[in-house]
């Protein structure tokens, strides 16, 4: 931003939030570089609190008059440089914007500001009945606007779906600084616009307040974890659990690689030797639990499982779920740096990609350990390395890519649920057509014309435009 | 800092505050952000730099000599009520305590480089009075006077503490009304029953002169669960006041003096009731480098908090039933810097007809941590509502906590809001179940 | 290019002011058409098995007629990985077929199959009884191609499951009328086929008492499929001699294994025994099949006259209001049959009524009804011989009216798609 231009903005900001509310010392806007990706960096140039819709709205204008970029941010757990200033600008933190606004069970429905952690709403629901289904790893701190944003995923989704399935309606700012609602009642006129803002990294609008769908919880649960001798056999199994007719709540398979870091970490007992071992989890009516059950062991055992154990208290569940939750970072064990991968195949192509990331492994002489929402396609392969090692850096960035590719290969797509932010930004013309592409952009520019919210984001610019478009030494670290 | 002094840039970069700290304990961090909500300060105000992430950020910053330490910063890092909760929810497994706790102190160290204004109350009130209960007993003589004759309860009401300036008003504040303390303490309490356990038990200092009722239910408890007790003379406080506030070395010869002053061979456990001197006493090994370091670790490998203790031992069920509804705070020195966690609620689980009910945001800071709430009174405001509004939440008569700190401050809370409720230690609790005495006014 | 310019493309329910009519073969000659009516400027009327062509105002200006049954390819049906990509033409009850054949199915409930395209319903956003549970189509669409008001195609989403990469298009088409872009093809998530099914059903004196029973089911252990509330003359028989005593109908629907579904019709009867509800009839097996089609059918099954002199409103509000909505409706229009996904607060209610009555019936009656109890409603078909404006079909604009409109320009410029029919046409 011009300096110039820099000091009556920040001084409307200011009249307009408050001076606490407003960030401006370079010491305090270092921390706003990068947000869960941290291989790119740049400060904005201000860090806005507003505390309502109508207050994001006067920031958006302000920011018009001054052509400045916008950027919206919460919990800034984004793996995809999603919250990334590319230009500098201004970002709109919406952390203070928490509250719970309703709980109505009657209507199914939870009524909350962008700025709810995720796993405040599930606290708050606890002892309804209810749940709010979306579960991304991130839950604890990631804020139920940011999962809108970004249409985050988890485990549960296999049978839940992602955000986009548990959002009914939106209150929303746009680049002109208009506020919308959509939703929570369906439009039966009109066009579905929350479909389109779930999951748009925040370039279409800014979410202030989101009305989201609760979901019964199960009566019962079987947490399985089921001991393979090799990987094949483990996603051999896993197809053939779905092709059974069964959908589990979550099949989530951790290669022997991680399982030696979780090992470390929590010391579960699970054997090093084993070459991949699935979390499996049946939930609904208890009736039907121990015949899904029965089939699900009988197929593990066709594969030749070499072990298939039941979690016999809820405490052993958790611990389960807290290995495998936690096993990305866990990983922080067996190398000084790593980057997680979020690729995505049809189900059935599972066994390729992961035979493929094994040898990209080989080809590029890096260290793959591998978990996977397995039941949905999405495989994470974790990418050892020692950023000081410019040289593996290097490998790294090159084997990333090229699983990727493969992915795309498969017939699925570079991300299931970390977004496009900067991280992908290359890779969207490999997976979509010009066309594609010119489509997507016709839908930001209807709703962002002069690109202001969050530019450099989920589209590569038309033109080629090197300012926003990321290099092959820009990306995936670490 | 009084504001027309400027430190000259020399001095500052001379003395880089994060130059003792360990760079790999920097890189541990993999900027997930996890831990963010976690966080007490960040809940509250929702500012990366007020969350752990950013604070590892700021530091790290200076570590790498990109940035210098400014006033902003200090505030932020300032703020910070090293609760370490972070380290409960890091998944990468980073030592938030071993950063921002030399980082503090090399701040400190240099501040008395600088012609720094003379903080009374650090120097007289924290390193002088709070380390003895004999003078912490004498400090509080007029507050107990004053609550004997009904004054204190009228002056609290009236707000007339607020006139006191400061941290020494809010200080007062803290002082609950009086509890018959008990006897002195002896230097020698057999077990009741088979013997089961010796164990040597830690007194400290404001625990002894404010808690000694509780000393005397945590004795109790163990010789019913079949303890030999011994009360070494020669021990004080923990050092953790000292630390904390930037004095290391007052804090490591505190330590000496406890290594000392316990004979290690022939007892299982040193006992410590409250957690934040227990989570002192087990870091004694980590702290300083020299020659006495390894004699230190081998006094905190055998330090266990009274809860996990019990729990590990095996508690001997009490039988007095106790008909009440009760909810349990995580001490953060407890559940955070011990991870002890589920053995309260084990041990208190076994009371007949207590109902616990788990504490929603349990795991939050209370605002007490350690002298933080004299020291940042605002913040440690907000966080005490918020906890308190929690307890409320549960319908609980009875809130528990492990730690002296919060006890303190839930319970000035409590009295300053009139609401119905008993604040207690786990063994005050468990003592009564013991004693067949239920909940007596 | 493979068309066929012959009368017998033209759909003899709908009247269209129709040039031409041409109903390509494949993807390439759709895209090839539009383009050509994009330089023309002539309106695209586009339609599939034309069974929800009723929905909408009638077109007025002349233009080309763009039959999608043509495009009835099965592209791809990679059974274990529960999606099929199917062309848009493919009429709903080929794809049942098909994809019972493995066991799986897509959940929604699409009336008229063996003519209904899967395009149109997508197009249309046709959903029923089952989205209490299951969902609509939006939940199901996770790859779209489309041909835009130029001639443009391109595609949107992929062939998996979870995909966070662009937007979504596939969500934007759905439901958006053939307005935007012309759907070409499709991929879908689909489910395991349930074995058995039942319908547990209740009577309720009142809506007071009605709105008691539904409130009640927020705290079931069942899982039901569907939860439907009915009432009027299309639902006075269950067959078999049972008639209902004039009030409204609660049918739960459950579908599951057979464990499953006889656990819970045993757990919703007791449940509901406990809270003093007189249980009236359960459906079980065919009966029960049976009658979700019944209820699939409803809207669009004309019960006299050829339907000709029926008005069809659906109305969408909080399920709270549904009960509140339904009295009133029976208030004002005693011999109104009405259907309601009370679980999802969508109303469906059917009327007779004169050609030159509906307006008024729908701007001065039905809409205040809904828009008091904080709803919308649009008309879904209107009777034979009236001509209702767009405004008074699909009444005020909706919110975000102006992105919409954006949209609508980005994606068809010179607005030849629908053009006149619908609000975005």
């Amino acid at each position: 931003m011009l300096t110039a231009m820099k000091a009556p903005l920040l001084a409307k900001l200011r009249r307009c939030l408050g001076r606490e509310n407003v960030l401006t010392e370079p010491s305090e806007l270092v921390v706003y570089e990068c947000d869960g990706y941290t291989i790119e960096k740049n400060q904005p140039d201000a860090v806005v609190f507003p505390r309502s819709a109508e207050q994001v709205a006067e920031v958006v204008r302000l920011c018009n008059e001054y052509d400045v970029p916008v950027i919206p941010r919460a919990a800034g757990t984004s793996l995809a440089g999603g919250c990334l200033p590319v230009g500098g600008g201004v970002v709109v933190m919406l952390t203070r914007m928490n509250r719970i606004l309703e709980i109505d069970l009657r209507n199914r429905m939870a009524v909350v500001e962008a700025g709810v952690p995720n796993l405040q709403l599930s606290r708050a629901l606890a002892g309804t009945g209810y749940h709010f289904a979306p579960d991304p790893s991130s839950q604890v701190a990631s804020t139920i606007g940011g999962n809108a944003a970004t249409n985050a995923g988890g485990p549960h989704t296999l049978k839940y779906g992602v955000t986009v399935n548990h959002v009914l309606g939106a209150e929303a700012v746009l680049g002109d600084g208009s506020i919308i609602q959509c939703g929570p009642l369906p439009e039966p006129a009109g066009l579905d616009l929350i479909g389109v803002l779930v999951g748009s990294e925040g370039t279409l609008a800014i979410l202030t307040k989101l009305w989201v769908r609760l979901t019964p919880n199960p009566q019962d649960y079987r947490t399985l974890r089921v001991i393979f001798n090799s990987v094949d056999d483990a996603t051999n199994a896993i197809g053939d659990i779905i092709a059974a007719g069964i959908i589990p709540a979550a099949m989530e398979l951790m290669d022997r690689g991680i399982v030696e870091a979780v090992e470390a970490a929590f010391h579960f007992g699970f054997p090093l030797d084993a070459e991949a071992i699935v979390v499996i989890e049946l939930d609904g009516l208890s009736v039907s639990l121990d015949w899904q059950q029965r089939l699900v062991v009988e197929l593990c055992n066709k594969w030749h499982a070499r072990e298939v154990l039941q979690a016999s208290t809820r405490a052993e569940r958790e611990l389960l779920w807290k290995c495998r939750k936690m096993a990305v970072g866990a990983v922080g064990r067996l190398s000084p740096s790593y980057c997680i991968q979020d690729g995505v195949v049809p189900r059935t192509q599972l066994p390729r990609i992961l035979a493929r990331v094994t040898e990209i492994s080989g080809k590029h002489q890096v260290r793959i350990v591998n978990v996977a929402h397995a039941g949905d396609g999405n495989v994470h392969p974790i990418l050892l390395f020692d950023e000081r090692d410019k040289e593996q850096v290097a490998r790294v960035l090159a084997a990333g890519e090229d699983i990727l590719e493969e992915c795309i290969r498969c017939g699925g797509s570079v991300t299931a649920e970390h977004g496009i932010g900067v991280e992908k930004l290359a890779l969207m013309d490999r997976l979509f057509g010009p066309t594609d592409l010119t489509a997507m952009r016709r839908v930001r520019d209807a709703f962002n014309p002069a690109g202001r919210l969050n530019p450099g984001k989920l589209l590569p610019s038309a033109n080629g435009d090197q300012t926003f478009r990321v290099g092959a030494s820009r990306r995936a670290l670490p | 800092m009084s504001s027309n002094h400027e430190p000259s840039k020399s001095q500052a970069s001379a003395a880089n505050p994060a130059a003792s700290i360990g760079f790999e304990l920097f890189l541990d961090c993999v900027h997930c952000g996890l831990c963010t909500s976690a966080c007490p300060t960040y809940t509250e105000l929702g500012d990366e730099n007020d969350g752990p992430r950013g604070r590892i950020y700021l530091m790290r910053q200076i570590a790498e000599g990109r940035m210098e330490l400014d006033e902003s910063m200090r505030r932020h890092l300032d703020r910070c009520l090293d609760c370490r909760a972070c380290e409960t929810a890091c998944p990468s497994g980073v030592h938030y305590g071993r950063l921002i706790e030399p980082f503090r102190l090399a701040v400190e160290e240099s501040d008395k480089g600088l012609a720094k204004r003379f903080d009374w109350f650090r120097e007289l009130v924290l390193f002088r009075l709070f380390p003895y209960a004999n003078r912490i007993r004498l400090a509080m003589a007029p507050v107990r006077w004053a609550q004997r004759w009904g004054l204190y309860g009228l002056a609290e009401r009236l707000g007339l503490f607020r006139l006191i300036p400061g941290r020494l008003g809010q200080m007062i504040t803290l002082v609950g009304p009086p509890v018959d303390p008990g006897k002195k303490l002896p230097s020698f309490l057999p077990a009741v029953g088979r013997r089961r356990a010796r164990v040597a038990f830690f007194v400290g200092c404001v625990a002894e002169a404010m808690f000694r009722h509780t000393h005397w239910a945590t004795l109790r408890v163990l010789q019913e669960n079949g303890c030999d007790i011994l009360i070494p003379q020669g021990q004080g406080c923990c050092g953790a006041i000292h630390y904390h506030a930037g004095s290391s070395e007052g804090a490591r010869r505190l330590a000496d003096a406890n290594v000392a002053a316990f004979e290690l061979d022939g007892i299982d456990a040193i006992i410590v009731n409250h957690a934040g001197c227990g989570a002192m006493l087990k870091e004694y090994g980590i702290h300083w480098h020299d020659e006495r370091q390894s004699a230190r670790a081998r006094f905190a490998a055998k330090v266990r908090d009274i809860n996990e203790f019990l729990d590990q031992l095996g508690l001997i069920p009490p039988t007095g039933r106790i008909e009440a509804v009760a909810t349990y705070h995580d001490a953060c020195h407890l559940a955070h810097a011990q991870k002890v966690r589920d053995a309260p609620r084990r041990i208190l689980g076994q009371i007949p007809g207590l109902e616990l009910r788990e504490l929603p945001e349990t795991e939050l800071c209370c605002g007490s941590a350690g002298t933080y709430n004299l020291n940042q009174p605002e913040m440690a405001q907000r966080l005490i509502r918020r906890k308190l509004d929690n307890v409320l939440r549960t319908g609980a008569t009875i809130v528990l906590a492990s730690n002296a700190g919060c006890l303190l401050q839930i319970g000035r809370e409590v009295r300053q809001q009139r609401r119905p409720l008993t604040v207690m230690h786990p063994m005050d609790l468990l003592d009564l179940s013991y004693r067949g005495m239920g909940l007596r006014p | 290019m493979n068309q066929n310019p012959e009368s017998s493309v033209s759909p003899a329910t709908v009247e269209l002011p129709l040039k031409e009519a041409v109903e390509p073969a494949d993807q390439e000659a759709v895209a090839g058409i539009i383009e050509r009516a994009w330089k023309d400027g002539i309106p695209v009327y586009p339609w599939g098995g034309c069974t929800q062509m009723g929905r909408g105002a009638r077109a007025v200006e002349p233009g080309m007629g763009l039959s999608l049954r043509g495009l009835n390819r099965l592209v791809d049906y990679p059974s274990r990985d529960l999606t099929v990509t199917v062309e848009a033409g493919l009429t709903v009850a080929e794809l049942r077929h098909t994809l019972a054949r493995h066991n799986q199915r897509l959940p929604v409930d699409i009336p008229n199959a063996a003519t209904a395209t899967i395009g149109g319903a997508v197009a249309a956003s046709v959903a029923g009884p089952r989205q209490f549970r299951w969902g609509t189509l939006r939940d199901y669409v996770i790859g779209v191609r489309a041909v835009d008001g130029s001639g443009m195609v391109f595609s949107g989403g992929g062939r998996v499951v979870k995909n966070a990469a662009g937007y979504d298009l596939c969500r934007l088409l759905t439901g958006s009328y053939g307005t935007l872009a012309v759907l070409v093809q499709l991929t879908l998530m689909v489910k395991p086929m349930p074995e058995e099914t039942a319908f547990v059903i209740v009577e309720a004196s009142d809506h007071g008492d009605a709105e008691r029973i539904l409130a009640h089911l927020v705290r079931t252990r069942t899982l039901p499929s569907a939860v439907e509330l009915l009432a009027g003359p299309a639902w006075e028989s269950l067959g078999d001699g049972l008639a209902s005593r004039g009030g409204f109908w609660i049918a739960v629907g459950l579908e599951g294994s057979p464990d499953e579904v006889s656990w819970m019709v045993d757990q919703l009867q007791a449940e509901w025994r406990e809270a003093g509800v007189a249980l009236w009839h359960t459906l079980h097996g065919d009966e029960a099949w049976a009658f979700w089609d019944r209820l699939t059918e409803f809207p669009w099954k004309a019960a006299s006259n050829n339907g000709d002199g029926e008005l069809l409103v659906q109305f969408h509000v909080f399920p709270s209001a549904v009960c509140e909505l339904v009295q009133r409706l029976r208030a004002s229009q005693p011999r109104a049959s009405i259907q309601a996904h009370a679980g999802n607060g969508v109303v469906l209610a059917r009327l007779d009524i004169a050609a030159e009555q509906a307006a008024a019936m729908v701007e001065q009656n039905l809409r205040p009804m809904s828009a008091s109890l904080g709803g919308r409603a649009i008309v879904l078909k209107q009777p034979r011989g009236s001509d209702l404006s767009r405004q008074a079909i699909f009444g005020p604009a909706p919110p975000g009216w102006q992105v919409m409109q954006a949209i609508k320009r980005q994606f068809d410029p010179k607005g030849i798609l629908n053009r006149g029919r619908f609000l975005l046409g």
